[in-house]
């Protein structure tokens, strides 16, 4: 059987994030305190053309938008 | 000459002991054996290297106990329980969110996950109100991209509800 998030344009890589989450969140409360900093991701990135900075964008929002061109 | 008589009836004896071929393995022999364990989550090593009798994994092809001498093989997990039997036949149970278990040749077992904690941490309340928001958003009409990942977590969330009961 093909993944169902496969073809929805996930790779595996956001698959796992996302399956992390979630056990993340199901967490008592203390251990999820601080299990929960472990899933931040803060990543910007910015394309140099001509010498010159592009756009600042974030990584996670890139992806995101990056994926669901891919599935269109 | 008493000695010699000992040398004879050891040789005597020998060729009954060829019969039985030394390179069997009986099933005590096999229980008696341990497997490596390496269980590693980027941020901590569950166990390392430790020497136990058995272990459950859920792998993508079905569940699966992995004793010591098995055969290598490489396996992608399900988000599910992995049951560690230790000496004495106490077992500890840890969730995991999915990732990768590696048999190697000799008798050593390497699963790498991104998320694992024993199966005492969990809330049932928090898996069940997580369910509930799942749920709507995958019957919602929200993007592909939305509804697949809380697919994911519904089986995720599912599974860990399973096994909380």
């Amino acid at each position: 059987m093909a993944f169902a998030w496969k073809s929805a344009g996930l790779s595996y890589n956001r698959y796992l994030a996302v399956a992390a989450r979630a056990v993340r969140r199901s967490l008592k409360d203390g251990p999820r305190a601080n299990a929960e900093r472990r899933g931040q991701m803060d990543l910007r990135f910015a394309k140099w053309e001509n010498g010159k900075q592009g756009e600042v964008k974030s990584l996670a929002q890139a992806q995101a938008t990056a994926g669901q061109a891919e599935s269109k | 000459m008493s000695s010699l008589r000992f040398a004879r009836s050891a040789l005597r004896a020998r060729p009954s002991a060829f019969r039985v071929p030394l390179q069997r393995r009986g099933y005590a022999e096999a229980v008696n054996d341990k497997i490596k364990l390496s269980l590693t989550l980027p941020h901590q090593s569950i166990f390392k290297s430790a020497g136990v009798v058995q272990v459950n994994i859920p792998a993508e092809s079905g569940e699966m106990g992995v004793l010591a001498n098995h055969v290598p093989s490489i396996e992608q997990l399900k988000p599910g329980l992995v049951e560690v039997v230790e000496e004495g036949g106490a077992s500890k149970k840890f969730f995991l969110s999915g990732g990768f278990a590696v048999v190697q040749p000799d008798s050593q077992l390497s699963i790498n996950a991104v998320e694992g904690f024993p199966l005492e941490d969990f809330s049932a309340d928090a898996v069940r109100s997580q369910i509930a928001e799942a749920q709507k958003i995958a019957s919602g009409n929200g993007s592909e991209q939305d509804i697949a990942e809380a697919k994911i977590e519904l089986e995720v969330l599912e599974t860990l509800q399973a096994h909380l009961k």
